[in-house]
């Protein structure tokens, strides 16, 4: 009986309803666009610095794990002492740069023959390798984004750079140029931001980590095997706040349209609270029919935000290709339930005012 | 005091109560209620004594703002009085707490309203069937068919309020004050927005109900005619019962 009620309250007024769940909808979508960009790109980011194949990273003290925040502060010298190391195969310096135009990208300034070593090369799409200084390598994902074809001329860090080949994702970065380049053009001669190293046997990871900690105490010394496990926001200074700040807005937002629709609903059925008081009807029976009428408009709302949220991925993936955005079953549940308990609270001020109104005087609103 | 006596049942019908040894299935006893609007009150009950058995079918009639609608809430527990004592079934409603007020309307008490009062997003018989719900005892199809064939409703259960006449909807009213077995019916104007046609019709019900049923019910009007379908009328002035009479 409640809910066929309930579902005749929500019908009958189709206007409101809508905006409402829409509101809501557009409350979790937000929850898990922001949560799923900054999850995807984090993650993205991880599997291409394990893709690299290495199995130790160095970085110079205080370094972050978010490549593109990190500069060129070690000597490339470090290179040769750490290839001399207990079970090292080889070690590949890397520099990294930002760029900024045309979007985010992260470059790397990389050494073909040692990048190799570590990485047992690109996969080739077309073109081929590295081979003048002007030459840079492009990923297939970059490519398909920009529209890059093997050949043509492309500037990037204020320098034309002429495409030898595109690679398959996964190394690293989307776009590698020569290392001695880079180094010129960002003035860091005899510079790197990273060095990979590749060790004879897996197992002998933990053996040479202590090596370089002994060899260069402070630097950040990272197994790759668990590089994903350090890609959350909560590594990330400010992405956490930003992320906890963007749900913090979407819950006001539904708060504040489930508390004004819930009120107007209220007013306008005074009387009709008022015919329910008249047979009986408890406190806690009106506030459960408000409560309930809310829960049905935020799941409503809830199951469109999700199906808005895998929408807007097809669309944003169609329109920027290197965009990776991770949609979790279990942000999927988080935004539903924030949207809910959001939901909740909005209705109830409404739900305790429906409850409190005088019988007679209600029965005699007009 | 010898308009006092006659608001009390008359003797015939006092005779029949005592050999059936009947108590008042309401009674009020110095009935006030004082409304306050700022510094200034205002009595709309000045100390009513009254006594309804049952299978009564009561009138109460009088002028605008005499306080008919008031006493038809207080002695409903929709209203809290000032002073005084309502007694509804043996239960003193004056010093009730606002819940069991809520308890005693749910299980004793069916209110008829003039502006009929059905939930527009409800059908007929969804509109009924509420009354059981909130009744609480669960849906009793035995009694919802009794109280839908007497009331001609059967035919009409799917339509919503909005889709029936003022007739029929007050008819849908009437079931769901009766639906769940109330000890008293309370009946507000309930032919003050019905045509005469309709309102004979209604009015016939309601003797119907009192007679057949044996449902007690205390009715509010203005009309003399409506009233006269009761077996006992109350007349109202200035916030007092100042006269009774039977009808034959």
């Amino acid at each position: 009986m409640i809910r066929y009620m309930i579902v005749q309250n929500v019908l009958h007024r189709p206007l409101r309803t809508l905006i409402t769940a829409i509101a809501v909808a557009v409350e979790v979508a937000m929850v898990i666009m922001v949560v799923g960009l900054t999850s995807g790109l984090l993650l993205e980011n991880a599997k291409r610095v394990e893709g690299v194949g290495a199995d130790i990273m160095v970085q110079p003290p205080s370094a972050s794990v978010f490549l593109a925040f990190s500069g060129a502060p070690m000597p490339i010298a470090i290179g040769e002492k750490l290839k001399q190391l207990d079970y090292v195969q080889a070690v590949a310096p890397v520099l990294v740069q930002f760029n900024s135009v045309n979007g985010l990208d992260v470059v790397f300034g990389i050494d073909p023959a040692s990048f190799t070593a570590v990485s047992n090369g690109f996969v080739f799409h077309s073109g081929h390798d590295l081979q003048t200084q002007n030459d840079i390598l492009v990923d297939d994902i970059y490519a398909k984004a920009k529209k890059i074809k093997t050949g043509q001329t492309m500037h990037i860090l204020d320098h034309d750079f002429h495409v030898a080949g595109i690679v398959e994702h996964g190394k690293g970065a989307r776009l590698f140029v020569f290392l001695s380049t880079l180094q010129e053009m960002a003035g860091a001669h005899d510079k790197a931001s990273i060095f990979y190293i590749k060790n004879d046997r897996t197992d002998h990871t933990p053996a040479v980590m202590d090596e370089v900690r002994q060899l260069l105490p402070r630097y950040e010394v990272r197994p790759l095997k668990d590089f994903i496990s350090l890609m959350t926001s909560s590594n990330l200074p400010g992405l956490g706040a930003f992320i906890n700040v963007m749900i913090g807005i979407a819950v006001v937002i539904g708060f504040l349209v489930i508390f004004l629709s819930m009120y107007t609903t209220v007013i306008e059925r005074t009387r009709e609270i008022g015919v329910l008081k008249s047979l009986g009807a408890s406190k806690g029976y009106i506030v459960r029919i408000i409560l309930s009428e809310t829960t049905l408009l935020c799941v409503a709302g809830a199951i469109c935000g999700i199906g808005l949220s895998f929408l807007m991925r097809t669309v944003f993936i169609r329109l920027f290709p290197a965009l990776s955005i991770l949609i979790s079953a279990n942000w999927i549940l988080r935004a539903s339930a924030i949207a809910i308990i959001g939901g909740l609270l909005g209705a109830s001020y409404p739900a305790w005012l429906a409850s409190r109104k005088d019988p007679v005087e209600a029965l005699a609103y007009e | 005091m010898a308009n006092a006596a006659r608001i009390f049942p008359s003797s015939e019908v006092l005779t029949l109560a005592r050999e059936r040894a009947l108590e008042p299935i309401l009674k009020t006893e110095n009935l006030w209620k004082v409304y306050r609007s700022g510094k200034v009150e205002v009595p709309a009950l000045r100390g009513v004594n009254m006594e309804v058995f049952p299978g009564e079918f009561v009138s109460i009639m009088g002028p605008s703002g005499c306080g008919k609608s008031t006493m038809l809430h207080v002695i409903g527990g929709l209203a809290q009085a000032t002073r005084g004592r309502v007694l509804l079934d043996g239960n003193d409603l004056t010093t009730m707490t606002d819940a069991a007020r809520t308890l005693l309307r749910r299980h004793k008490v069916g209110f008829v309203f003039q502006k009929f009062n059905l939930l527009p997003t409800l059908d007929a018989y969804h509109n009924i069937a509420l009354a059981q719900h909130i009744h609480g005892n669960g849906f009793d199809p035995h009694r919802f068919e009794v109280v839908a064939n007497l009331l001609g409703l059967s035919e009409r259960l799917t339509h919503k309020p909005s889709e029936l006449s003022g007739g029929e909807q007050q008819r849908v009213a009437l079931a769901r004050a009766i639906v769940s077995e109330p000890k008293i019916v309370l009946a507000d104007e309930p032919t003050g927005n019905l045509d005469t046609k309709s309102s004979e019709a209604v009015l016939s019900l309601l003797r119907q109900l009192n007679k057949e049923l044996g449902q007690t019910i205390v009715m509010i009007t203005h009309n003399p005619d409506a009233a006269a379908y009761g077996n006992r009328v109350l007349h109202m002035r200035d916030g007092q019962v100042v006269d009774g009479s039977t009808v034959h």
